[in-house]
């Protein structure tokens, strides 16, 4: 996983330094941009450690060997789901909630009533019913 | 297991999102105050910094047992083998219900401490520090507000299915990354906003 690694990890080999070139550019008056930019620093440390830890605790992935076939990438890659209408459902009661926001907070607590069982139904699509596991 | 799983990595990717959308009230949060530094003279006095650490202190301790209830999840334990009170024994649905009861107090500690600061004159109208303040914390509640939510649907699916696997136990993880995020931005925002002031 070397190359994810880096691709994500080299943001911080940016973003680190122009965090303290900008702090010293500044005088350190001006904290916004220090801290900004290390945040950012911190979005590409996040993705590529997470890969990093991942990548020692797997097995080398067939996309890591420049020969592999691609017979080897064959198997289980997660579960999907073939089609489902609760995401719509749900950003449709998500729109009222923040509809409410700007009409009045009436319509916001409809949207919370409409967003519960939306949201309900598509955490549970795959639990209940003739999916169930 | 030859492949990191999708909805790790996914998530991770959007906790990476959700950190500049931090990084942008942190932004807020010190604009205003280069703005109108004399804000910043009166506003902090009025916080009540023993209550929010012993609250923060609340939210840390239930980010360990939510890593508690992962070990079990790793296990395929969802329920516990043991007493109620037999602790070692405890599977996933115990651990996540202590850090649901623990992350529950904590949003109830910070409904009590706005209710004080309104009292004492400070909404989120009144001054600039006043929305810095509520806003920052307040996104940061609803986060919390919504781990909550998180946790009672995977507790929900513990229960609703009937062979704990590995699809229970990535949503189990994948709640749990969320939460520990949640928790150190709370360790920045504390530490912005009520040690540095």
């Amino acid at each position: 996983m070397k190359s994810e690694i880096w691709l994500f990890s080299g943001g911080l080999l940016f973003f680190l330094p122009i965090a303290f070139v900008y702090g010293l550019l500044t005088q350190w008056n001006e904290p916004v941009g220090f801290v900004c930019l290390l945040l950012t620093a911190g979005l590409a440390v996040l993705v590529g450690g997470y890969l990093a830890v991942t990548g020692a605790r797997i097995d080398e992935r067939p996309e890591d060997n420049p020969r592999a076939d691609i017979t080897e990438g064959a198997g289980e890659q997660g579960f999907f789901s073939p089609h489902s209408w609760w995401p719509l459902a749900l950003s449709f009661g998500a729109a009222l909630v923040f509809a409410g926001a700007a009409i009045g907070w009436w319509l916001s607590i409809i949207g919370v009533a409409f967003s519960i069982v939306f949201l309900i139904g598509w955490v549970f699509e795959y639990f209940v019913g003739e999916h169930a596991h | 297991m030859n492949r990191p799983n999708v909805v790790s990595v996914g998530v991770i990717v959007w906790l990476s999102s959700e950190l500049m959308f931090f990084a942008g009230l942190f932004a807020m949060y010190f604009t205003i105050r280069a703005v109108a530094p004399q804000m910043w003279e009166t506003g902090p006095t009025l916080l009540n910094i023993p209550f929010s650490s012993v609250n923060t202190a609340i939210l840390v301790v239930s980010s360990l047992w939510c890593q508690f209830g992962v070990f079990a999840a790793e296990r395929f334990q969802p329920r516990r083998t043991g007493g109620l009170l037999d602790f070692k024994r405890w599977g996933m649905i115990e651990w996540f219900v202590l850090t649901y009861i623990f992350g529950a107090i904590f949003v109830a500690g910070q409904v009590l401490e706005y209710a004080e600061l309104i009292h004492k004159g400070l909404s989120i109208s009144t001054n600039g520090y006043g929305s810095v303040f509520y806003l920052t914390t307040g996104f940061h509640g609803l986060h919390v507000v919504g781990g909550l939510i998180a946790f009672l649907m995977v507790i929900g699916r513990a229960f609703a299915a009937r062979r704990f696997g590995h699809a229970e136990a990535t949503s189990a993880i994948v709640v749990s990354y969320y939460w520990h995020f949640v928790d150190v931005v709370w360790i920045g925002l504390f530490a912005v906003i009520y040690i540095l002031k």
